[in-house]
């Protein structure tokens, strides 16, 4: 796939709010059942159903079946088209700011 | 207290658009300015805040390198060299890493990182600019991406950032 299909195919995985939110309960929690992920949530056991099967296409989540469970996880590998090093760099640096500060608290009081 | 800015850096090229874009992250830090000097400067004190480097010294030419989160055909080694050493006042090197195959975290990465620091009235003033980001070609998609949007991918960039 092209740079371009893939953050496309991300973007559009993404897009959805319920898909989203599904989404970041997973990479929220360390494994996560589609019942787990239903409870609460306002939607049917289905409808969790197919946004997981969409976020497994998608390569932003894979999942482990364990005797009549099966268990998602979240793969950050699939975000890396859209995490690009500008925006890794731009977390990153404003990160490492705030260490140094507390350095420099350490070393300069 | 967090500031940092985006400048664009339009290069004009012939050949092919190729915006490269700086990250700007500037702050007063209430230490002297040969404190900040020495945290810029001194192996040990890097990896207490940036990351450990592996064979720096503050001399210009010299190769060195940091460790990070390997991505697909890339081994997660950003080769650095160093630029520019003028004491207690500007530090800059190229840093290098990634590989054609990849997109995104991980993509081929040819940049520099350049520190300026100035005495202010209650400290030091430390600028750090990141240059030479070149944006995907499709980076309008990107751009144009709602402020929601941008901020699910910061909270998400967390789980590929680089592991201390």
């Amino acid at each position: 796939m092209t740079e371009a299909n893939l953050i496309n195919a991300v973007m559009r995985t993404l897009a959805d709010p319920t898909r989203r939110a599904v989404f970041e309960r997973v990479v929220r929690s360390n494994e996560i059942t589609v019942v787990e992920l239903t409870r609460g949530s306002g939607v049917t056991q289905g409808a969790i159903s197919q946004h997981l099967k969409s976020l497994k296409q998608a390569g932003l989540v894979a999942e482990r079946p364990e005797g009549r469970n099966v268990f998602y996880r979240a793969e950050p590998e699939g975000l890396a088209p859209l995490v690009d090093w500008m925006s890794h760099y731009g977390a990153f640096w404003r990160e490492r700011f705030t260490n140094l500060r507390t350095l420099l608290k350490e070393i300069d009081p | 207290m967090n500031e940092a800015a985006l400048k664009s850096d339009t290069q004009d090229s012939d050949t092919q658009d190729s915006d490269t874009q700086d990250i700007v992250v500037d702050e007063v830090f209430p230490h002297a300015l040969e404190t900040i000097w020495k945290t810029l400067t001194s192996g040990e004190l890097m990896a207490r805040w940036i990351m450990a480097p592996t064979g720096f010294e503050p001399v210009r030419g010299r190769h060195f390198t940091f460790k990070t989160t390997p991505a697909g055909a890339w081994d997660g080694v950003i080769r650095c060299q160093v630029l520019e050493v003028v004491p207690n006042q500007r530090l800059a090197y190229a840093w290098k890493g990634g590989d054609e195959s990849n997109v995104g975290y991980g993509s081929r990465l040819d940049t520099v990182v350049t520190f300026v620091l100035s005495r202010v009235e209650n400290g030091t003033r430390l600028r750090l600019v990141h240059s030479g980001f070149v944006l995907p070609k499709n980076d309008a998609a990107f751009k144009n991406m709602s402020e929601g949007w941008k901020k699910v991918v910061q909270k998400l960039g967390a789980i590929t950032d680089e592991q201390d």
